[in-house]
């Protein structure tokens, strides 16, 4: 038994009602990253169902298991045990279940799961359409249904006049080919719907055992806002607030990432070599097509953000967040990437914790992105501190400190802004940030109705190290 | 009027039964014809050779033997007892979840034994799995030693035709306590209870063979694909490796090698990342009788899976 410790990865256990009321690192951030809570009902699908057969039956179960956390695919072997507690008459009682994750494997093994995840997107998009249609194989319109009272008109065109092609009752944005295109491309336009002002997504959905010859097609349209009453509307109409879509982060996104993860991939492979013997510099060019993508990728994050952070009435939670505590977990997020180059993250220990009002996932981010740029930019063997303090006027703040080149006056001008990368492109391709991170942590940093700032160099020396303040809202005594 | 109640529950009783009778045959007859067609199939060896329609007999008997085993009856009635392993093993041969999974159990001891003498390869100690008890991590020696005694339990059994019901997957594991439940026996029903809560106490789905062969595939990691070679780890290890790789149930990947199967043994290595080259090694060493298409070689790896994914889903 003893012998077995070192391959179990993570350990935790859910109560009668397959809440996780206890769980190892590992097991309770994936939790987290699944939107669960701990002590919380167990977020994570694929081993919710576990625990539930496990618990229903009360028989022991072995599995593998993966899930996604939101970024990687994660996953291992599962046992997951009845507990068994003695109940009023000395008959066994399921209390709960132990779960045991042996062989925790995380990142891209495998991406096998494309299609699971179309799924999801398309069964989300179906519960969120407001008017749904059925097309033939030739996409001419059969029927369609609506629940929402500017498609109204939409309807009545369709009943005066039937069977038309569906591209022929709306209006397409952008697409100004003969009509029928390809339902592919087709699938995911821009729409706008004759009576609603809003705008609309479109979604063709082949129906039929083959997506190469369909015997028909779901047609959903979405809307990207919901509807308002009149007099919102206009107001809306005014801000400019119904042009606002989100398109990198709700349709480039998830259908690019896929491909770039299999471009990063398959690179790295032929630059290790894997496939066989091959001359230098094609293992050169491999690397630079890996490094190409991995920036792409992450540029694609950050544009998906910053479309978040740029959307008229962005609000950020207002939840109490210890500030040392999301410091720590940033710090041992990026310890691999610190190690890597013999850089040590020091974080304030403190005696009593500080509380911010504001929203964790959001805070964690922001430091992510300080600590992970001072990681960047310090020389090796140096350090990177993390001081937490109380602040005055209603204020606390987390500071940032490298022992890198620091910044300048001038740099300090312009360092927040949109695809700001301050010369640093030129460090052999080290970096492969967009120029959007600090951007972005100062736009959340407002929107939690606190600042970011790069602190004024404080001597004369070569390496002077940059020091960034992100301050935030005291969270008010209860 | 009392006559007349006492005959209408008589004539409801025999028309239950003539209904239930005529159903059964019904039944019987609508399969005749594929089961009969598979049996004299001139294309290659069948699906159904008399092995393996034995080993699936006797292992049905014997799960219904376990369970009848621990329901407190007189061992000396041995009438009685074989009459009432018929009613279950009757109950069990009539689920789909249980027969499926126990023809794969008969086809994987089918094929080891023919692989041993065909191809040489040992059924318990494969040269992988001794590298694997050789570890220098002793969590993966030990899982594979648990491992090797499995497998070697498995061999023997396989070869009494008998199946321990604590070696069954969790999904089979729970249908089969279901049937028991419902098998009509007579038996009182705390002492049915009783028995099933004996079986389940013992179970634990991560200490049988195939939780065990599960585990270790897993704690290869990447290094699972080393397992895809037959003669290099043995059926057992293969066919786990190449479902856990390819997100395959394990009893699809033991059809697979059933050399009529040829076709979707390549789709699969190939979907867990085998070469071309190397897959043809794979089905010579089972003896395939069906070509591949041309062209097999250049279909991706992304291919293979979509298809994989598409065709197992019906």
């Amino acid at each position: 038994m003893n012998r077995q410790q070192s391959i179990i990865a993570a350990h935790g256990l859910t109560d009668e009602h397959d809440r996780l009321v206890k769980a190892d690192e590992l097991l309770a951030e994936l939790q987290e990253a699944c939107g669960g809570r701990l002590p919380g009902a167990l977020a994570v699908p694929e081993l919710r169902e576990l625990v539930r057969q496990c618990r229903e039956r009360g028989l022991r179960i072995a599995r593998e298991f993966s899930a996604f956390d939101g970024q990687d695919k994660v996953g291992g072997f599962v046992r997951v045990h009845p507990v068994l507690e003695t109940g009023e008459d000395d008959t066994d009682v399921i209390g709960g279940c132990e779960i045991i994750i042996e062989n925790w494997l995380s990142g891209a093994q495998g991406d096998a799961q494309t299609r699971t995840s179309v799924d999801w997107l398309d069964a989300a998009d179906r519960a969120s359409a407001e008017i749904t249609a059925q097309l033939d194989a030739r996409q001419k319109l059969q029927f369609i249904t609506s629940f929402s009272s500017d498609a109204e008109a939409l309807c009545e065109a369709v009943e005066a006049a039937p069977g038309k092609l569906w591209s022929e009752y709306v209006e397409l944005d952008g697409i100004a080919h003969e009509q029928p295109l390809h339902w592919r491309l087709l699938d995911g336009a821009k729409v706008t719907v004759p009576g609603s002002d809003r705008s609309w997504r479109a979604r063709v959905l082949p129906v039929g055992p083959s997506a190469s010859a369909p015997r028909g097609f779901e047609l959903l349209f979405i809307a990207n806002e919901p509807l308002k009453g009149d007099a919102h509307r206009e107001e809306a109409l005014e801000n400019g607030e119904l042009q606002h879509s989100r398109l990198v982060g709700s349709a480039l996104t998830p259908v690019l990432r896929q491909p770039i993860a299999r471009i990063v991939a398959n690179a790295e492979t032929i630059h290790a070599r894997l496939a066989g013997p091959l001359r230098d510099e094609y293992s050169e060019y491999a690397a630079n097509i890996a490094a190409a993508g991995q920036h792409l990728a992450g540029m694609l994050d950050d544009l998906a953000d910053l479309e978040v952070v740029e959307a008229p009435g962005f609000k950020a939670a207002k939840e109490r967040v210890d500030l040392a505590d999301v410091a720590q977990r940033a710090a041992g997020i990026l310890g691999v990437r610190a190690q890597a180059r013999g850089i040590s993250v020091k974080v304030d220990k403190l005696a009593e914790p500080i509380y911010a009002q504001a929203e964790f996932r959001r805070v964690l981010q922001v430091l992510i992105n300080l600590i992970g740029n001072a990681i960047a930019y310090s020389p090796e063997e140096s350090q990177v501190s993390v001081n937490v303090d109380e602040g005055s006027l209603g204020m606390v703040s987390v500071t940032v400190t490298d022992q890198g080149p620091g910044i300048t006056k001038a740099q300090a001008g312009k360092i927040f802004n949109k695809f700001e990368r301050l010369g640093r492109d030129s460090d052999g391709g080290n970096d492969t940030g967009s120029g959007l991170g600090l951007f972005i942590s100062r736009k959340l940093a407002l929107a939690m109705e606190g600042n970011l700032e790069v602190l004024p160099q404080q001597q004369n020396t070569d390496m002077p190290g940059a020091q960034f303040k992100l301050s935030l809202p005291v969270m008010p005594a209860e | 009027m009392g006559k007349m109640a006492i005959d209408r529950s008589q004539s409801t009783l025999v028309d239950a039964f003539l209904r239930d009778e005529m159903a059964r045959g019904n039944r019987a007859l609508r399969s005749v014809a594929p089961v009969i067609g598979h049996m004299l199939d001139s294309e290659g060896p069948s699906l159904f050779g008399d092995a393996i329609v034995a080993r699936l007999r006797g292992m049905i008997n014997d799960i219904a033997a376990q369970f009848v085993g621990e329901l407190p009856l007189n061992p000396e009635n041995s009438e009685m007892l074989k009459a009432l392993v018929d009613v279950v093993a009757q109950q069990l041969a009539s689920d789909e979840t249980v027969v499926d999974h126990l023809y794969s159990v008969a086809l994987e001891g089918h094929l080891t034994a023919k692989l041993k003498q065909t191809a040489s390869i040992d059924p318990v100690l494969s040269p992988l799995m001794q590298e694997l008890i050789a570890s220098d991590k002793p969590e993966i020696a030990e899982i594979a030693m648990s491992t090797m005694a499995a497998q070697s339990r498995f061999a023997q059994s396989q070869n009494r035709m008998e199946m321990p019901v604590g070696e069954l997957p969790f999904e089979v594991f729970s249908r089969v306590l279901d049937l028991f439940e419902a098998a009509p026996l007579g038996a009182g029903k705390h002492h049915i209870d009783a028995a099933i809560a004996k079986l389940k106490r013992a179970y634990d789905e991560g200490a049988g063979r195939i939780g065990l062969l599960a585990r270790l595939s897993s704690s290869m990691h990447g290094g699972a694909i080393a397992a895809l070679d037959l003669s290099h780890a043995g059926l057992a290890l293969f066919a786990s490796a190449m479902a856990s790789l390819t997100g395959q149930p394990r009893e699809h990947a033991v059809f697979a090698c059933h050399e009529a199967q040829i076709v979707r043994l390549a789709l699969m290595l190939k979907a867990a990342g085998l070469s071309a080259h190397a897959i043809e090694g794979q089905l010579a060493v089972l003896g395939g009788t069906k070509p591949l298409p041309d062209g097999f070689a250049a279909l991706s790896q992304s291919v293979a899976q979509d298809t994989l994914r598409e065709m197992s889903e019906v």
